[in-house]
């Protein structure tokens, strides 16, 4: 907000008004709302994170009205303060006041442009707030991104006081403009008489000056105003704010997916705790009498002994096997084979059966081999038997066989019966 | 039960949407900064964009492999979501009302009938295989089908003698080897190995079968089917007590026999010896090992050092045997692995000073070879530092130390001794009088699968009952009450002591208006007979004044004992009146102004021969006058003056000047006066 009013500032000043204020809509919302989270930039340093985290804040706020209102007031607030902040430095010239004063009316038709813009999209904006309960999600969605700025909180103050310094040089840098700003631009006209194009050379450091003067002025405001939005976040959320900011990592870590332990840190008996490990016996001098490396035992190669099942029965018998719940009953029947397996597969115990192909169970006249006669009804009759076997699923491969070699023997004791028949 | 199951679901739920959601991410983050933002993935991107900073890195997919899950594995994911309900019993009982176990001996009675039912089941499978042939199955299930018993393989072969060897038959191997060696035959040194390994097993005696009733047995073998008849615990002891090892029993006939022994057949036998008693005979066996130029293997020198402690008196002795084994070790490059190191503690506990001094460093050497602990060696370690019974002095912080080293790791059962970290925990806890670390090892019982190795029913109720004890001792009564409302009856029937425990948590507490709800649970609990408990908590609630609702309901409790007293079982009499629990149940009633239901119990003292005390007379006549009945006063007097007690006079008196008399009256109590006058 405030880098966009002295841009504008400095744009009025350019005389460069008309190409702003084109540019300002579109730009706008995405101003507004990365302004501070890119303040943040370098103490997170995750910049990207942080940006990221404006993008999709700067998405919601183009979605929901309510977003909307919720920043509002914090306008309302970070003016007021640059109000103070004018009062308080008094030195401040009056140029720079009347401008911020001229800004005013500018700022204005702005908003009431951005009010009228979201109106125009608010019948879609009610129907998806309608659908997607923006409300809830967003506060769900804001939340990671305020964790890590709380956590930082600690960094800050180094940053603010160092900042404060920044303060202090920013409004000597003010009262330069006001004060010594003749004498600045006397230097510069001086730098730039050596020049040859000397009102170019001029123009372009002032415009130089000025930019390096706007961003620690950007920058400090901005702060106050992010301080501000902190507190108004806190204000709006203080629940989820307070609680979170101790209980959640904690919590977080605990349960994590990973199910390893993490031990808590329990402040001052946590402490003691890791000075007595420190000091642990178990991490005493050791005997010396073996080297690592050693060879495993081969005697193992052999399948277990029976020592090794009795090892195993007396572990079983010390320890409790008793299922807790049908669950747990289930996977000791699943073990014990007594249960279908999961995932439920349909050929499960056909494992040998896998490996046979289709056709062997299909194509039987292969093994109607010489021993059937070629002709007649004792080879009709086989025929319709490998018929009604390759449509037999009942049955393995090897049982197929089994049945034709059984009608092979019978046929080859009932040869002279055939015979006779002339079969 | 069913919101709980609902709750942990969807709790699942949860778990897995943000495992989804971190997939998500990758795909999205590069789209988030392009700038193709869509609204439905809107929450991935947030939580994208927190957790990683933009990589610019050309979109990539990574198809994830096919992962095979294990057979369990859905079944597994589906337990973890059901937890215990404190208010339902033990998932194996029948869930009906008359079946859940109340007391715990119901528990005893319910649980093992169940896996007795099994085991009759599996005998008459067992015993009649030829009515079991019928395979409904498909795929077939080798566990529900007969057991083979019978040697199937008649004629005298190698095959026999592995069959039988596979089936245990340690007589029936031992002849067929025999008979082999008669035919002129040679058994190949493996399976000479395997019947060595059988016959030290199982110390030259066949085995008692499972699951066999003992009447069967007693045709086999006499030694080892008596324990049968007992159980849990006493039978192994008698077990171990009875078979030795024999001085030329077949193990060592045979070993005799063979012509080059090899590793296997010395491990087979040292170990037997070691398993049945014979440790000097097992040293001695090592020694001949060494001299035939063998090197012995790691399940050698566990035993070894098992039975180190048993031929050497003195500690130091001890120690160095075992030092000097463990050097032998190293020296025949034998990796030792977590058993050696149970059993080098193990046999520290019988060391002394010496366990305590040496324990920390052969830890610190196993670790060293990267030999994770298990709870058996942290049980080994506090059994050495804390002796049963001895005083503690100093020691205090050695369990802290092994609960900083355990907590919230998940351990499994790898020995046998495993099962014995929680009890013994759990015991130094009651002796040190330490909550906080009492709560950490019930804290670790909660980790993972770590509630298996609390052991079998036996322990569990020790260990329950120990942790209770602590917390009735050191917890103040809401806490306690919370643990005894989780724990009772679901996982725990407290015992009668514990249930006095309870109660003088609940006096020193000043919480006596408890009481009746504790009764009932006593009476649930079946200690309602428990003469010295009953007679406590009469006690307790005789003793002081309270207001009048918990006066209300102390008298309805006292009325309830006294149907427990009167009623018995089938004609046995459970409890005894003794004249303090009759003055207190009469002094309960008396406070709740119940003075009928007093009167019928002061007439007890008569029936049943005991002495009321002047106080609780002097008590009853002050009730008495507030009621104004003057007929129970005097009558009051004159049970009195019939038990002869030396506060008749003074009682006479203060009905004489309290009440108003009739005349009658007045002579009556006057001839008692000089009565007692003359006794006296």
């Amino acid at each position: 907000m405030y880098r966009r009013l002295l841009i504008n500032i400095y744009q009025v000043r350019n005389g460069l008004i008309h190409t702003q204020n084109t540019r300002l809509p579109s730009t706008k919302c995405k101003e507004r709302e990365s302004f501070a989270p890119v303040i943040w930039a370098p103490c997170t340093a995750r910049p990207l994170g942080t940006s990221s985290i404006s993008f999709s804040e700067n998405k919601e706020n183009s979605t929901s009205l309510s977003e909307d209102k919720e920043k509002r007031p914090e306008e309302n607030e970070a003016k007021e303060e640059v109000n103070t902040d004018g009062q308080k430095s008094t030195e401040i010239s009056n140029a720079t006041l009347t401008l911020q004063l001229e800004t005013e009316p500018v700022d204005k038709p702005e908003d009431s442009k951005q009010v009228e813009k979201t109106k125009s999209g608010k019948e879609s904006l009610l129907e998806l707030l309608g659908a997607m309960k923006v409300e809830v999600t967003t506060v769900r969605k804001i939340r990671p991104s305020k964790t890590p700025r709380m956590s930082e909180r600690p960094d800050q103050e180094p940053m603010e006081s160092t900042h404060s310094m920044f303060q202090h040089a920013t409004a000597k840098g003010s009262q330069q403009q006001g004060t010594l700003n003749p004498a600045l631009v006397a230097a510069v006209s001086a730098a730039a008489s050596t020049l040859p194009n000397r009102h170019q050379a001029e123009s372009e450091l002032l415009k130089q000056l000025r930019k390096h003067e706007a961003v620690p002025d950007t920058q400090r405001r901005a702060d106050g105003q992010n301080i501000g939005h902190i507190i108004a976040d806190m204000k709006v959320g203080g629940r989820k704010t307070n609680g979170r900011s101790s209980a959640r990592p904690t919590s977080q870590i605990r349960f994590d997916d990973d199910g390893k332990g993490y031990t808590q840190d329990r402040g001052i008996t946590g402490e003691l705790d890791a000075v007595r490990r420190r000091k642990s016996p178990f991490t005493s001098k050791r005997l010396n009498i073996f080297t690592a490396g050693m060879e495993q035992d081969t005697l193992s190669v052999l399948g277990p002994t029976l020592w090794d099942i009795d090892l195993a029965n007396q572990i079983v018998q010390a320890t409790n096997q008793a299922p807790r719940n049908g669950f747990e009953e289930m996977i000791q029947w699943t073990k014990e084979g007594k249960l279908w397996q999961y995932p439920i597969n349909n050929e499960a115990g056909l494992e040998e059966e896998a490996s046979v192909p289709f056709h062997e169970h299909v194509f039987l006249e292969k093994h109607l081999d010489e021993s059937f006669p070629r002709q007649g009804p004792v080879r009709h009759f086989m025929e319709l038997v490998i018929t009604g076997l390759a449509k037999n699923h009942h049955l393995t491969v090897q049982q197929k066989k089994e049945h034709i070699d059984w009608f092979r023997d019978y046929f080859r004791q009932k040869d002279d019966v055939l015979k006779e028949a002339e079969a | 039960m069913a919101s709980s199951c609902s709750q942990a679901l969807r709790h699942h739920v949860c778990k897995s949407s943000r495992l989804l959601r971190v997939h998500l991410q990758k795909s999205w983050t590069n789209r988030s900064f392009e700038g193709a933002v869509c609204v439905s993935s809107s929450f991935a991107l947030n939580s994208a964009a927190d957790q990683q900073p933009a990589v610019s890195s050309p979109e990539e997919i990574v198809i994830p492999k096919k992962k095979t899950w294990s057979k369990e594995a859905v079944l597994q994911a589906l337990a973890s979501t059901v937890k215990r309900d404190p208010t339902a019993s033990d998932y194996r009982f029948q869930d009906d009302p008359y079946l859940t176990p109340k007391t715990s001996s119901e528990f005893k009675l319910f649980s093992l009938s169940q896996e007795s039912g099994r085991n009759a089941a599996k005998y008459f499978i067992n015993t009649y295989p030829k009515y079991f042939q019928k395979d409904y199955a498909q795929p077939h299930i080798p566990c529900l089908m007969p057991d083979t018993l019978e040697a199937q393989i008649e004629e005298v072969s190698e095959a026999a003698l592995i069959e039988r060897i596979g089936m245990r038959k340690v007589k029936a191997a031992v002849d067929l080897y025999d008979q082999l060696l008669q035919a002129g035959t040679s058994v190949s040194l493996d399976v000479t190995n395997q019947l060595l390994d059988l016959i030290c097993f199982y110390g030259d005696h066949d085995p008692a079968q499972e699951n066999v009733p003992e009447q069967r047995n007693e045709e086999t073998e006499d030694v080892q089917d008596e324990p049968q008849a007992k159980k849990g615990r006493a039978a192994k002891a008698s077990d171990l007590l009875k078979a030795t090892w024999k001085e030329k029993n077949n193990a060592e006939r045979i070993f005799a026999l063979l012509s080059e022994p090899n590793k296997h057949s010395y491990s087979a036998l040292i170990r037997g010896m070691v398993k049945y008693g014979a440790y000097s005979k097992a040293f001695s066996t090592y020694t001949d090992l060494l001299n035939s130029r063998l090197k012995a293997d790691m399940h050698m020198f566990n035993a070894l050092i098992t039975a180190a402690p048993e031929v050497k008196e003195k500690y130091n002795e001890k120690w160095e045997l075992i030092v000097d084994l463990l050097k032998q070790m190293a020296e025949q490059k034998v990796r030792p692995n977590l058993l050696t190191l149970n059993a080098v503690l193990k046999a520290l506990r019988r060391c002394g000073t010496v366990g305590k001094s040496q324990a920390f460093p052969v830890i610190s050497e196993m670790k060293a070879l990267s030999i994770d602990l298990s709870l058996a060696s942290y049980t080994h370690l506090l059994a050495i530092f804390y002796k049963p019974g001895a005083p503690i002095q100093g020691q205090t912080d050695i369990l802290q130390e092994v609960m900083n080293e355990v907590s919230g790791k998940s351990f499994t059962p790898q020995d046998p001794d495993d099962a014995q970290f929680f009890i013994t925990a759990m015991r130094i806890c009651l002796d040190t009088k330490d909550m906080e670390q009492a709560y950490r090892v019930h804290e670790l019982l909660g980790v993972g699968e770590n509630w298996r190795l609390l052991g079998n029913d036996f322990q569990q109720n020790i260990y329950y009952a120990r942790f209770f004890s602590l917390l009735c001792m050191m917890e103040n009564i809401d806490v306690m009450l919370k643990w005894y409302r989780d724990l009772v009856p679901s996982v725990y029937y407290p015992s009668s002591n514990v249930m006095r425990d309870l109660l003088q948590a609940l006096d020193t507490d000043n919480r006596l208006d408890l009481i009746p709800q504790i009764w009932k649970d006593i009476k649930q609990l079946g200690h309602a007979n428990r003469q010295n408990l009953v007679e406590e908590l009469l006690t307790l609630m005789a003793r002081e004044k309270h207001n009048q609702e918990v006066q209300e309901s102390f008298a309805e409790c006292a009325l309830d004992i006294k149907k427990i007293y009167d009623t018995g079982d089938r004609g046995k009499v459970l409890l005894n009146w003794t004249a303090g629990s009759l003055s207190d149940l009469i002094s309960v009633l008396l406070a709740a102004h119940r003075r009928q239901d007093a009167w019928d119990m002061l007439k007890l003292f008569k029936t049943h021969n005991r002495v009321p005390s002047e106080e609780l007379l002097n008590k009853f006549l002050m009730c008495v006058k507030e009621g104004g009945e003057v007929n129970q006063a005097v009558e009051l007097v004159q049970i009195s003056a019939g038990f002869c007690l030396p506060g008749t006079p003074k009682l006479i008196q203060r009905v004489q000047q309290e009440f108003e008399l009739t005349e009658q009256q007045r002579k009556m109590l006057s001839d008692l006066e000089i009565q007692s006058f003359n006794s006296e």
